[in-house]
């Protein structure tokens, strides 16, 4: 629109027919000169760089590049296979009959249902406990959704559930806190650990995000309405604790991007040493079975890259190896056919 | 106009046809170029000038043959015409906003932002915040309404000022009594007296003006940017009758308005009599009133349909090539986002059947609200994949680059800005910036392949310079800087404005002995220069009181520079009148009566003027373009003379001076009267007057004797030769079309180091269609043979050619083009031209630029810059891709055309190689780096 105004502009000088007062001789007047003022940006005279891509600096920098990414990736590699990870998958076995969706909605039936495990290697303390889940479209739009994050921050505002239909009221018009059909669909299965027979701790403390404790879920909010409705998604929610507190919930709350994805259930404060027998109590309670999705328990130590992940160390290694070739061939195109530069001869149109 | 034809029907899309097949009259008076089959369409104002054509125009057809005309009681407004206020402002309070809004949406770019905001809105729909979604494109819309408001409010101003300022109208019912009265009031009619320095309120006829011959000056400096004086008359008759009894009654017949600025024709009753009018009886709105101290005139036009407010349009505009591409990549990536969006719909369709019975109870979809029991937002599979393709196409939408026509729009802004902002583009003398006038094609400025270039004025300063003359079959060439010689007026002194080199032998000559026979002549050649021309001496005031300065002020730079050497010779032109001039020869002044003038046109390539001297014997002095004066001249009785003076005229030409042949005839008094009643019937003809003028003037002018021939230096302007040395470096072809004859062009082209002493000239100069086509056959043989030649040295042809120093040079001149652009030879000049480096136009008329322009347009990709300075530029400017006008001498008619206006040709180098370069070097960067970061934007989701 800016350009609208400088063309109106000269569209209104148009119409009165005065482009430009053409002076007349004689009228030396200095002061109506009309010359540009100087200055370096006016002329374009600020300093620039723009570096001539010449052989010697592609060549360079593709040997820098791949020179600087090998022994990341090695290094990256390196620490991702240090990672001990155990991952079960007990979807299946846990559910003794053929009806699994009747299975898992009657809530009389016992879903206990006992996981043992080997650990191949020392693992070393914390480790991880993570559930999987397979084919949970946490990111699906009307899922996404389906929140209000102003309820979970503010007491004055739990009544804005107007996004979180058809999580939003109950059947009372009471606004459930929290809304939505993130909070509805809260995971809730339970694990407890044995290791060589020895109940160990999981310690649930602190495995949500500082920030999201602090400034995403208020410290005076009490869960209210929660999980009484007629359909009930996951797990319900203790009403005495506030919702900064309920770490299960915030770390749910954040949704993956992918459809299979784990979050953190909790960790083992404890070394566990090679070939000790891991044995998991599940509380088998969450309903996967409707969508066909799966879960599946992991047990995981962490290294400086984070959990058991090649593809990092994978990805630099290629592209600093597919660098350090790329070098090498320019640089023997450049020993052995080298061109004359800025030859205009060698332009397609010249040729 | 005959000259034009065959180029009308060659550039036509459909051949003779086109052009012979309009009908008589149009209601729009048909204008020149509009007959043009040319894609550009020229807008009134810039139509080449037709000062110099007084051949029945189309709009005295139309007077004549449509009989459609407007009549005018002289003195009685009629209320049926169109008032005189004006209304330039667009909207009212009212109409404001649905006006507005409507011009905004024009834009696609609006129009498209306003659906994916109202798909937005839709509930199911909804990707962004509703608001947020409406956030930008409601800001853009407000301010550019309040950009758009304020404007109006001053246009609104403007016009109340305008509306409401004030004028002397002769009040109907009293004698001679003005009264003011606001412009607004002014009706068709209304008989206005306008004083010295006033503006025009109306166009009006001249009926008497404070000289007594009728004749007053006008600026037109508001209407077509130039500067000089044009001197508009009114007719004898009138002015009697005014001068008898103070008013003037009678009946005016005008053509309807038309915007023609340099046409008029009516003819006016008065007294049982009829009196015709031309142009140079009206004058416009607008138009300031000069050197005379009131004028008295009948308005035929008021405002809306004045002649400077049918002008009243914007500049033209031109697409950008990369625009144009861009518009493509556009189609291209809608497509794109119509396959994405059906894909992703489709895609979900099948996922929502494969899922279908799962998606009661999954915890992410859940598509039943359990406290209502209906289905929540969950339409069955055929309306979900509908809402899906939506919420795809906002999602998707960034992937059509509609932002990115504000951001080049933007881009372009900042373009003009340095480029009006470069201190390498500002002209020192005419103290002009660079300026953009058209905004969209910067870019293009970076493509340009062909620059066609105009020669006076452009190439050349324009700055004519009398440089030396050759009488009676001797050269006086030997010019020393000389103080100018002044004339005591009145006890003042009075100075011509320029002093011209002299000839010191020649001026020994004029002031010794003036009975020598030689010194005759002499004196004669020089009362020819001071008296045949359209010049009025301006005398201006100085800081010395005793001292004035005389300006010659007049329409051709050439007859300045004779009216100056004359002065500076001693024979100064004091005055001037439509009845006389007074001329001091040699300190004598003398008063000769003007009795006929005829006009220089194009045709002819002369004027003449008939003197009754002071010793009562009547002279004819007629100069011209030597051709056509050679044709007159009566060679059997001095023919040394005139072989000597062709000799010397070569001479002038080689040396890149325009020349000029005077001659003379004393009229014997039959002769005399027999000319007079055919010119004074001729003057008043209602018919063809124009062509029964020339016929009149072709009768006189006959059995010429020769007086001599004059050189006038047209200066190259500063830095021309490097300036097309390195164009021509950059890989562009630079053409020269020029109106000069063949041995002035090329010899500005070695001046200007467009030809060089090694290159192979190839010229076509012939007056038939066979000639042409044999010189044609001949040409294209020998650049094959030169491209074989030169192509066995070197396997690269461009640099052969540049190195094996045998470069083709191609002139072509005016002729030869009228018998190659009508017909299937222009594609062999085509041919030929391409492989010549230089190409040089002479003798060509305005349309023939421009029909040369679009030879190389039409048929290449490459891109084409014209530039000139003049009126005649106008056509070539407005073909080319790109036009590029100088503010020059020669008024503003080719800046008002052009895309870019500048003050020197020099300037052109840094315009096509720096700026172009980064305006299109930069706009492709942008261009591309929006597309690739809006598919990488959209891809990533899409994945």
């Amino acid at each position: 629109f800016i350009f609208d105004f400088f063309n109106a502009r000269l569209h209104f000088g148009c119409s009165r027919m005065q482009m430009y007062p053409l002076e007349m001789e004689g009228n030396s007047n200095p002061k109506t000169t009309n010359k540009p003022k100087y200055s370096k940006f006016t002329q374009q005279e600020l300093p620039a760089c723009k570096p001539l891509l010449t052989p010697e600096i592609v060549i360079a920098a593709f040997a820098l590049i791949g020179a600087l990414f090998v022994p990341i990736g090695l290094a990256s590699l390196h620490a991702s296979r240090q990672v001990v990870e155990l991952v079960h998958r007990y979807d299946a076995s846990c559910v003794p009959v053929d009806d699994k969706v009747g299975f898992i909605q009657n809530s009389r039936t016992d879903k206990t249902c006992t996981v043992t495990m080997t650990v191949p290697k020392y693992m070393k303390s914390p480790i991880h406990v993570y559930y999987l889940i397979d084919g949970f479209y946490q990111n699906h739009r009307r899922y996404v959704r389906s929140r209000s994050d102003k309820q979970l921050r503010y007491k004055s505002a739990a009544h804005l559930t107007s996004d979180c239909v058809p999580e939003g009221d109950t059947a009372d018009h009471a606004p459930i806190v929290p809304c939505g059909l993130v909070a509805w669909s809260l995971f809730n299965d339970t694990y407890t650990v044995r290791v060589n027979g020895v109940v160990t701790q999981v310690n649930k403390k602190d495995i949500a995000w500082k920030s999201d404790k602090n400034n995403k879920f208020g410290k005076n909010i009490y869960p209210s309405n929660f999980q009484k409705g007629r359909l009930i998604g996951g797990a319900t929610l203790n009403e005495s604790i506030p919702l900064s507190e309920q770490e299960d919930l915030i770390v749910w709350m954040r949704t993956a991007a992918l459809p299979t994805f784990r979050k953190l259930y909790g960790r083992i404060e404890k070394d566990i040493n090679a070939n000790d027998n891991v044995t998991v109590v599940i509380q088998n309670n969450y309903n996967t079975y409707s969508f066909g999705g799966s879960k599946a328990l992991v047990l995981s130590t962490a290294s400086w890259i984070g959990g058991k992940n090649n593809f990092i160390g994978i990805a630099y290694l290629t592209i600093g190896g597919l660098c350090l070739s790329l070098a090498m061939g320019f640089l023997v195109l450049y020993m052995v056919k080298r061109r004359n530069f800025g030859d205009p001869s060698n332009l397609s149109w010249n040729r | 106009m005959t000259s034009e034809r065959p180029l009308i029907d060659v550039a036509s899309p459909h051949p003779p046809a086109a052009a012979s097949q309009l009908p008589p009259s149009q209601p729009e008076p048909p204008v020149r170029a509009d007959h043009l089959g040319f894609s550009v369409e020229v807008p009134g104002p810039f139509r080449p000038s037709r000062r110099d054509q007084p051949d029945p125009s189309a709009s005295e057809r139309e007077l004549h043959e449509g009989g459609e005309y407007r009549a005018v009681a002289v003195g009685e407004p009629s209320p049926e015409f169109a008032g005189n206020a004006v209304r330039t402002a667009k909207y009212s309070a009212l109409t404001f906003l649905p006006r507005n809004l409507f011009e905004q949406f024009r834009r696609l770019s609006y129009v498209y932002f306003l659906a994916i905001t109202v798909l937005n809105q839709l509930p199911q729909v909804a990707v962004f915040g509703r608001g947020a979604s409406v956030l930008p494109l409601a800001f853009v819309l407000f301010v550019t309404a309040v950009k758009d408001a304020y404007e109006d409010i001053r246009r609104h101003r403007s016009d109340r000022r305008e509306n409401n300022r004030l004028a002397a109208v002769l009040a109907p019912q009293t004698a001679g009594e003005y009264l003011p009265k606001k412009w607004k009031h002014i009706r068709v009619g209304d008989v206005v007296r306008v004083a010295s320095n006033e503006t025009l309120p109306a166009d009006m006829v001249l009926l008497a003006t404070s000289d007594p011959t009728g004749l007053a000056h006008v600026q037109t400096v508001n209407l077509d940017g130039e500067t000089n004086l044009k001197t508009r008359y009114a007719k004898q008759e009138t002015q009697l009758s005014f001068s008898h009894d103070g008013h003037v009654a009678g009946m005016l017949h005008c053509e309807r308005p038309n915007r023609n600025i340099y046409g008029f024709q009516a003819n006016l009753e008065i007294d049982g009599k009829r009196v015709s009018l031309g142009p140079s009886n009206i004058v416009l709105r607008g138009c300031e009133l000069k050197n005379t101290t009131w004028a008295i005139g009948v308005v035929v036009y008021a405002g809306k349909e004045t002649k400077v407010m049918l002008n009243n349009s914007g500049p033209p505009s031109k697409r950008s090539r990369l625009e144009t591409q861009l518009n493509r990549e556009t189609v291209i990536l809608s497509i794109m986002l119509i396959g994405m969006c059906i894909t992703a719909s489709v895609l979900a369709g099948i996922w929502l059947l494969n899922h279908q019975r799962e998606l009661e109870f999954t915890q992410f979809f859940r598509e039943k609200d359990y406290t209502t029991g209906k289905n929540y937002n969950y339409y069955g599979i055929g309306m979900q994949i509908f809402v899906t393709f939506l919420m795809a196409v906002i999602v998707y939408q960034v992937i059509i680059p509609i932002s990115l026509y504000i951001s080049m729009e933007l881009v372009r802004l900042g373009q003009a800005y340095f480029m009006g902002a470069d201190n390498d583009l500002y002209d020192e003398s005419s103290r002009s910036r660079f300026q953009c006038r058209a905004l969209n094609i910067n870019e293009d400025l970076g493509q340009i392949k062909y620059v066609f270039s105009d020669k006076t004025g452009t190439l050349t300063e324009n700055k004519m310079e009398f440089m030396c003359a050759s009488i009676h079959g001797v050269d006086y060439s030997s010019g020393k800087p000389a103080c100018g010689s002044s004339v005591v007026v009145d006890d003042l002194l009075w100075t011509p404005k320029m002093a011209v080199r002299t000839d010191p032998q020649l001026l020994k000559l004029l002031n010794n002995d003036s009975s020598n026979e030689e010194a005759k002549l002499v004196l004669e050649f020089f009362l020819a220069l001071a008296a045949c021309n359209t010049i009025v001496p301006l005398v201006l005031d100085t800081r010395d009181p005793k001292q004035k300065l005389i300006d010659y002020q007049g329409e051709s730079p050439d007859e300045q520079a004779l009216a100056y050497a004359a002065a500076s010779y001693g024979i100064v032109l004091v005055e001037r009148t439509s009845g006389y001039v007074v001329i001091d020869v040699l300190g004598d002044r003398q008063r000769f009566d003007i009795l006929g003038l005829h006009e220089f046109d194009s045709d002819r390539k002369r004027m003449s003027v008939i003197v009754g001297c002071p010793d009562k014997t009547v002279k004819l002095y007629v100069k011209g373009a030597d051709s056509s004066m050679f044709g007159i001249i009566n060679k059997s009785l001095e023919l040394d003379n005139v072989r000597a003076t062709e000799a010397h005229l070569h001479k002038y030409s080689s040396l890149g001076l325009r020349t000029l042949v005077v001659g003379m005839r004393e009229l014997s008094q039959p002769e005399f009267e027999e000319w007079q009643l055919a010119y004074e019937k001729a003057s008043t003809a209602v018919l063809g007057r124009g062509n029964l003028l020339r016929s009149i003037a072709a009768n006189v002018e006959c059995n010429i004797h020769i007086l001599g021939a004059s050189g006038i230096e047209d200066k190259l302007q500063d830095g021309v030769p490097e300036a097309i040395e390195s164009l021509r470096q950059a890989g562009m072809k630079v053409w020269i079309l020029t109106g000069d004859k063949q041995e002035t062009a090329i010899s500005i082209g070695y001046s200007c180091k467009l030809l060089t002493n090694d290159m192979t000239q190839i010229v076509i100069n012939n007056n038939s269609k066979e000639s042409c086509k044999r010189s044609l056959e001949e040409a294209l043989a020998r650049t094959k043979e030169h491209r074989v030649a030169s192509s066995i040295g070197s396997p690269y042809p461009v640099l052969a050619s540049e190195s094996s120093g045998t470069v083709l040079a191609l002139i072509v001149d005016g002729n030869s083009l009228v018998y190659i652009l009508e017909t299937e030879l222009q594609e062999e000049l085509f041919k030929v031209a391409t492989e010549c480096s230089v190409v040089l136009c002479c003798r060509v008329a305005p349309l023939q630029k421009a029909g040369i322009v679009a030879l190389i347009k039409n048929r290449t990709d490459d891109m084409t810059l014209a530039i000139g300075d003049g009126a005649n530029d106008v056509s070539m400017i407005q073909m080319a891709d790109v036009g590029v006008g100088i503010n020059g001498q020669e008024g503003g008619q080719a800046v008002m055309a052009s895309d870019f206006s500048m003050g020197q040709f020099r300037f052109l180098v840094p315009l096509l190689l720096v700026h172009g370069h980064w305006n299109y070097q930069r706009m492709g960067y942008m261009i591309l780096y929006n597309f690739y970061k809006n598919a990488t934007f959209v891809l990533v989701l899409f994945w």
